[in-house]
């Protein structure tokens, strides 16, 4: 384990020089070579391929024995937990995904998190699983797949009229090195059309409900990763992956109680996901806590010859000993001393989240290690972040869907309006735009994070249109008893800075151990809202898109 | 003089125009306001006042945007020193990448 995370050895103008190559390839059309991130003072050396990715997955701090209230209750545990149980011979593969199988054929009728679940092909990877030797923690932990990612041989839709018969010859990459490594596809999620907005049909119609307000299709469950949270939430999948371009990750964990990362960008490979933005487009894991965030971000992470955006990069760290508490005279400290920048207005008001938000604040500076400090916007923040500058975006999801804009309008079903914006935007604008980004990301990285390690997050938006990491988690809830969440962001490669920031909060609350209610089993009982809000109007996707 | 703004016909012809060359026909839409009921694709009528809006708001604001200059610089020179926040670096640094 390094004694520091990597965040502050990376220079900062490699970075820079990256999202400027970046630009250029989407400026074009064409994928160009990118540079290595300097490595400002270490003798690590950068990912050389496949072969050398360095995969800690079979580690002690891997293993977290179960929680007496975990154990009688397969569906219960965390992928650490559950790895414990299968290491020690007393949990077998094949009885965890079957416990998986009997939630999703008694609930998923009221939860309808999933659009394709892959039953026969789970059970016989889990006994095909039980005859290997065991090859680290993600061996036979049951996976929740996001229907943008290509899956061999298995429909993959992006919850679309145009991929409707789309059936993948090869795997994403992640999905690859998540079975690569051990684990097992229980099926397909349902999510926001094209990864535009909350999960619905093609067509608009609401299907995925929040696993805390399951009879409620009025409460957000998060978008467009609906389907992976719902599943890993209301205990139908171990963990889960999403996409983030505008906030895919980030919301749904935080409206359903989950920890999840949206690396840097270029962190996990986008090879076989159907692209949304290609300068944007952020793979990662939805998780119960930060360990299994971080023991399925190890999974997925590293170079790929498919992906340029994954080439050059500094080695992934070991985040799964980033994502372990550690202690000081038994009293949990930060692995890393770490200032934690606080954006003007964070716990402003009286809101519950504002309340949540202050609380977090007060036990993160209880922790030995964390210190506190403000921190300014930097100039035209809300302007650069914004939705103006943020629908530079829509070009790039423009380009790759010409073939189809041309021939199927109504393909697109409710989302189509974004696509055509993305048509009439001239390519003056999106140069403006490109400059307005690094002028972003060099008032970022030289000014808000001269005065501190990780910040706030008020918004997922500014950080995904940068590339940086950002991680959310749950922090309290509602008097209704909805989760409510909040967002750390960090420098370039700093998901470990963030895993242990997130670890040792976790160490010391519960809000990650709770879980929501079981539905009701009566299919009538979603009847109970008006039929007019199970609906979502183009305006609504329009406004909502992500 | 800055030109007289578009009116919503003019941008009517401008937004089709533009989507016409690029060979898309927004007549696949429905006609009028209403959705399609099958696909949910809303009616073409709908989508016009949408892109409308976008090409007064969105394309504009950025169109009008203004990288700033170094603090304290002379406003006479102000225009060509924005021209420094550059997007893409230049081929040849690409070419050296290429090569590393």
């Amino acid at each position: 384990m390094r004694s520091e995370p990597f965040d502050r050895t990376v220079d900062r103008r490699a970075f820079l020089a990256r999202a400027a190559a970046l630009a250029t390839a989407s400026a074009v059309g064409a994928t160009v070579g990118l540079p290595s991130v300097a490595l400002a003072s270490s003798s690590l050396s950068t990912n050389t391929g496949p072969g050398t990715r360095r995969r800690p997955l079979d580690q002690p701090n891997a293993y977290t024995e179960p929680r007496p209230a975990a154990l009688a209750e397969p569906t219960e545990l965390t992928i650490a937990e559950a790895a414990w149980l299968i290491r020690a011979g007393k949990l077998t593969p094949e009885q965890l995904v079957e416990a998986y199988l009997a939630r999703i054929s008694r609930y998923d009728g009221s939860y309808q998190a999933f659009n394709l679940v892959l039953a026969d092909a789970a059970i016989a990877a889990a006994r095909v699983a039980a005859r290997r030797p065991r090859d680290g923690v993600l061996h036979g932990i049951p996976l929740a797949i996001k229907d943008n990612y290509y899956t061999e041989g298995v429909p993959t839709t992006a919850n679309s009229f145009l991929f409707q018969d789309f059936v993948p010859p090869y795997d994403a990459t992640a999905v690859a090195r998540l079975k690569a490594s051990g684990a097992i596809v229980l099926g397909k999620t349902q999510m926001g059309p094209l990864a535009t907005t909350r999960a619905t049909t093609p067509a608009g119609l609401i299907t995925t409900v929040n696993a805390w307000a399951p009879t409620n299709p009025g409460t957000d469950p998060g978008g467009s990763s609906t389907g992976t949270a719902t599943a890993v939430a209301g205990r139908m999948a171990t963990s889960g992956i999403g996409t983030q371009t505008g906030g895919s990750i980030t919301a749904p964990s935080n409206a359903q109680n989950l920890t999840g990362i949206k690396p840097t960008m270029g962190r996990v490979s986008a090879a076989g996901i159907i692209p949304l933005t290609y300068t944007r487009d952020h793979p990662g894991p939805l998780a119960r806590d930060a360990k299994d965030a971080a023991i399925m971000l190890t999974a997925m992470a590293g170079e790929d010859s498919m992906d340029p955006r994954s080439q050059g990069l500094p080695q992934v760290p070991d985040l799964i000993d980033a994502a372990s508490p550690v202690y000081h005279r038994r009293r949990v400290k930060l692995r890393w001393n770490t200032r934690i920048g606080v954006l003007p207005g964070f716990t402003n008001g009286t809101s519950p989240t504002a309340l949540a938000r202050a609380a977090y604040l007060a036990q993160l500076a209880a922790i030995p290690g964390a210190t506190l400090v403000d921190v300014p916007l930097p100039d035209e923040w809300s302007l650069l972040t914004g939705n103006t500058f943020n629908n530079a975006r829509l070009p790039e999801r423009t380009e790759p869907f010409m073939p189809y804009l041309r021939t199927d309008l109504r393909g697109f079903g409710v989302s189509v309006t974004s696509w055509l914006q993305g048509a009439l935007l001239g390519g003056n604008e999106f140069i403006t735009t490109q400059r307005a980004k690094l002028l972003l990301l060099d008032r970022v990285l030289n000014e808000l994070f001269d005065g501190c390690d990780v910040v706030v997050q008020t918004d997922p938006v500014p950080f995904d249109i940068l590339g940086l990491p950002e991680i959310a988690f749950p922090i309290g809830a509602t008097a209704a008893g909805l989760p409510i969440g909040t967002i750390l962001g960090g420098l370039p490669y700093a998901e470990d800075r963030l895993l242990s920031v997130v670890a040792a909060y976790q160490a010391v609350t519960d809000w990650h151990l709770r879980r929501p209610a079981d539905p009701p089993t009566d299919a009538g009982a979603r009847g109970a809202a008006p039929a007019q809000a199970h609906r979502l109007t183009a305006e609504e996707v329009a406004e909502l898109s992500q | 003089m800055a030109p007289t703004p578009p009116t919503d016909a003019e941008l009517n012809v401008l937004i089709r125009a533009r989507l016409a060359a690029l060979g898309i026909d927004l007549d696949q839409l429905p006609p009028g306001t209403t959705p399609d009921p099958e696909t949910g694709s809303p009616g073409r009528d709908s989508v016009l006042a949408s892109l409308r809006s976008f090409v007064r708001g969105t394309v504009a604001t950025l169109a009008a945007y203004q990288l700033p200059a170094p603090v304290g610089t002379d406003p006479e020179v102000a225009n060509a020193l924005s021209q420094q926040h550059v997007p893409v670096l230049y081929p040849s640094n690409s070419t050296e990448w290429r090569k590393a």
